[in-house]
């Protein structure tokens, strides 16, 4: 009789616990216990990194400084780009004369400036839009630049004038906003300002309403009671109406503006760590702490705070997200940054201005950007919460 | 006091205020607990006996208060201690293992955590390093190897978590141990394992155990002597085998006849009449008397003495109480419980 050898099969599963596959690949197989929150965590995540790589390579990635009248006014995306028109037959560049004694008209912005000199020509005559073309026919000067997606529009009035050459200078990617300033670069600074005044003001309000909470729930009694309702109180308060009050109060600068936001959020820190430190105070492995002579301060530190993180987490990453809405708001209706600060909420109240002008790039770029944090924040903590919520964790 | 009593309640009473005015959860309560000894605390849910045993360590909470009474632990009286000292007698001197395995461990702090925040709570001049060896030696000792002292709570079994609360206990060596429906929630074959290592750890630690359950097998298995608790008083105690053997209380009568046996056959579980009082309003006289079988006039009107009438058996019952009708009674309390 033969003699089989089974052999058993080789376990191959992906699931293995392997603790020593590093941080990257852990985190990637995540998504096989947690499921749907851990795609809406990771794509809330990516958003973020994305505009926080923005916040800090701003120096690097805005194409231009974002308080510069860099071009004309209400460049569409993607304009910009200059043809330089001359009456017809007498265009120098391409007789090969010299540009010396030329006078070119220009709009009053950095690049049409520099363009002027690039070319040579010295002297140069500040003009209002939609009137260079004028000037040109009458002589007035000898040179113009224009938007190059005018100039069909030009030569149909003028049919005596001719494009000398194209393509001049560079384009902007998002369009000019109403002082010709560059609105991608602004939107890049802005990031900065929006993440700082949004995390400083969630940082600064978990500061304070973190240990309140903590202590106000451990502590119980009256001095609770009476924290409880000057909490709720403020909760009571409109957000909004709170922090235009305390905006107007302080004025404005980004810390201020944090510190008249950071005022809306204590008492959501309060509340949600008060409430999650009474039912944490009733844990059992707190009574055994208390059994094994633990003080109330080692309790309060290693036994109820280290529980009581994971919501504040979630907390956190919403009141951000909620932040920055605010801000926006603050900035909206003028009570937010000094006007050299690049901003969201103030690009968004100036885009609103123009928006009947036609001006739509003003209002909707800073409009997404603001959405897309604000849901980078809310889906980063709406699946934490899902993650870190101890009811629903599988072990 | 005599040297082999290591803790000695007398008259102690515990009010939970409640809306419906005050509740005595413990009422009026003397015992002494031997040096060395397993002194079992049984009694229904509900009848104070967590409560008597988190007093012991004047742990109630409110709006729990003990409002009266004496807690002679080795010469001292616990009641005179200030906070700060108490701190130091919980875990140094009286440890308390706790209902829940499950639940009575932080789920966010390591076993090696546990046990060198318990040494260092009260050796603060241990080293780190000297408390982690402690650890690690105690533990294994208890049969949890030394890798496993990083593990999270959540990553132990049942009967692990109850070990290594067991290790909190011992940690410090403290010299009475409470353990409090310790083995409520394990099954029958870690409950075994349990209590096995519980009674080697007993002769290896010398240690003095006050097991409060509900489970009579329990304290049968371990313990010298028990104590029967009824609504906030007690109403027996004395050695183990009398006790159960030859109960004397009416109530514990009835709680000997209510345990499920194995070889139960012949006739239907006993189902004591009524059910526990209300401890806001406790019955006049003898707690038990309107479920008593044996129910008296007296028994409605006076509260039966704790009192003596074997050798080192105390039963608070009129039956045992040779008493005259007409003679109004204060409620005695034994001094030599």
């Amino acid at each position: 009789m033969a003699t089989t050898t089974t052999k058993p099969d080789v376990v191959t599963s992906p699931y293995l616990l392997d603790t020593d596959i590093g941080l990257l690949r852990r985190f990637w197989r995540g998504r096989r216990w947690y499921g749907m929150e851990w795609y809406i965590t990771t794509f809330g995540a990516l958003i973020l990194v994305v505009i926080i790589v923005m916040t800090l390579l701003a120096p690097v990635l805005s194409p231009y400084d974002p308080n510069t009248f860099i071009a004309a006014p209400f460049i569409p995306p993607g304009g910009g780009r200059q043809s330089l028109l001359a009456r017809a037959g007498e265009s120098p560049v391409q007789s090969g004369d010299d540009l010396a004694g030329m006078t070119i008209g220009v709009t009053r912005n950095t690049t049409s400036v520099k363009l002027a000199k690039e070319l040579g020509a010295n002297e140069y005559r500040y003009m209002l839009p939609g009137e260079v073309e004028i000037g040109l026919a009458n002589s007035e000067v000898d040179l113009i630049f224009i938007d190059r997606d005018t100039v069909p529009e030009v030569l149909a009035a003028h049919p005596e004038l001719e494009v000398v050459e194209e393509n001049l200078g560079a384009s902007y990617l998002l369009g000019t906003d109403n002082l010709g300033r560059d609105i991608s670069s602004r939107l890049i600074w802005g990031a900065r300002t929006v993440l700082l005044v949004a995390l400083s003001s969630a940082a600064i309000s978990s500061i304070i309403g973190i240990p309140l909470g903590l202590i106000s729930a451990f502590i119980g009694g009256p001095f609770d009671r009476v924290l409880s309702l000057t909490m709720d109180s403020i909760y009571s308060f409109p957000g909004f109406l709170l922090a235009v009050a305390m905006a107007t109060m302080l004025g404005p600068g980004l810390f201020n503006v944090a510190i008249a936001i950071s005022v809306i959020y204590i008492p959501t820190f309060f509340r949600v760590v008060r409430g999650q430190t009474l039912s944490v105070k009733e844990e059992l492995y707190v009574e055994a702490a208390r059994g094994l002579g633990a003080t109330p301060l080692s309790i309060l530190r290693h036994y109820i705070f280290p529980n009581v993180i994971p919501t504040v987490v979630v907390v956190f990453s919403l009141n951000v997200a909620d932040a920055i809405l605010t801000e926006a708001g603050l900035s909206f209706i003028g009570l937010g940054m000094p006007p050299d600060v690049p901003d969201w909420g103030y690009d968004l109240s100036k885009g609103h201005q123009f928006l009947v002008a036609g001006h739509w790039w003003m209002i909707t770029f800073p409009g997404i950007l603001i959405s897309l944090v604000a849901m980078g924040f809310s889906l980063l903590g709406e699946g934490l919460s899902e993650i870190l919520n101890p009811r629903l964790a599988k072990s | 006091m005599p040297a082999d009593v290591l803790y000695r309640v007398r008259n102690l009473s515990v009010d939970y205020n409640t809306r419906f005015g005050p509740l005595t959860a413990a009422d009026r309560v003397s015992l002494d607990i031997h040096r060395g000894e397993v002194l079992g605390l049984v009694g229904e849910s509900g009848c104070g006996k967590s409560t008597l045993g988190k007093a012991l360590m004047r742990m109630v909470q409110p709006p729990g208060y003990i409002t009266s009474g004496e807690l002679w632990f080795d010469g001292q009286d616990l009641m005179t201690l200030s906070d700060r000292q108490m701190r130091d007698v919980r875990g140094r001197r009286i440890a308390m293992v706790f209902q829940d395995p499950m639940t009575s461990l932080n789920p966010v702090q390591s076993i090696l955590d546990h046990i060198t925040e318990t040494i260092l709570t009260h050796e603060k001049q241990t080293k780190i390093k000297d408390a982690e060896a402690r650890a690690a030696e105690l533990v294994d000792r208890l049969g949890i190897t030394a890798r496993r002292l990083d593990d999270y709570p959540h990553q132990l079994s049942g009967g692990m978590r109850q070990r290594v609360m067991i290790s909190l206990a011992l940690t410090l060596q403290a010299d009475l141990v409470i353990a409090d429906e310790a083995t409520t929630s394990l099954d029958v074959i870690v409950e075994a394992q349990f209590l096995d290592m519980l009674r080697a750890l007993r002769q290896e630690f010398n240690l003095t155990i006050l097991l409060i359950t509900h489970n009579i097998g329990v304290v049968a298995e371990l313990s010298d002597r028990v104590a029967v608790m009824y609504a906030a008083k007690l109403v027996e105690l004395g050695d183990v085998r009398e006790v159960f053997g030859n109960p004397q209380h009416p109530y514990t009568q009835g709680l000997m006849k209510s345990v499920p046996n194995i070889k139960l056959q012949d006739y239907e579980l006993y189902k004591m009449e009524g059910s526990p009082p209300d401890l806001i309003v406790p019955p006049a006289g003898c707690r038990f008397h309107p479920r008593c079988p044996h129910v008296m006039e007296i028994c409605s009107q006076h509260e039966p003495g704790f009192l003596s009438h074997q050798p080192d058996h105390y039963t608070a019952c009129w039956i045992y109480d040779p008493h005259d009708e007409a003679l109004p009674r204060q409620a005695v309390t034994s001094d030599q419980a």
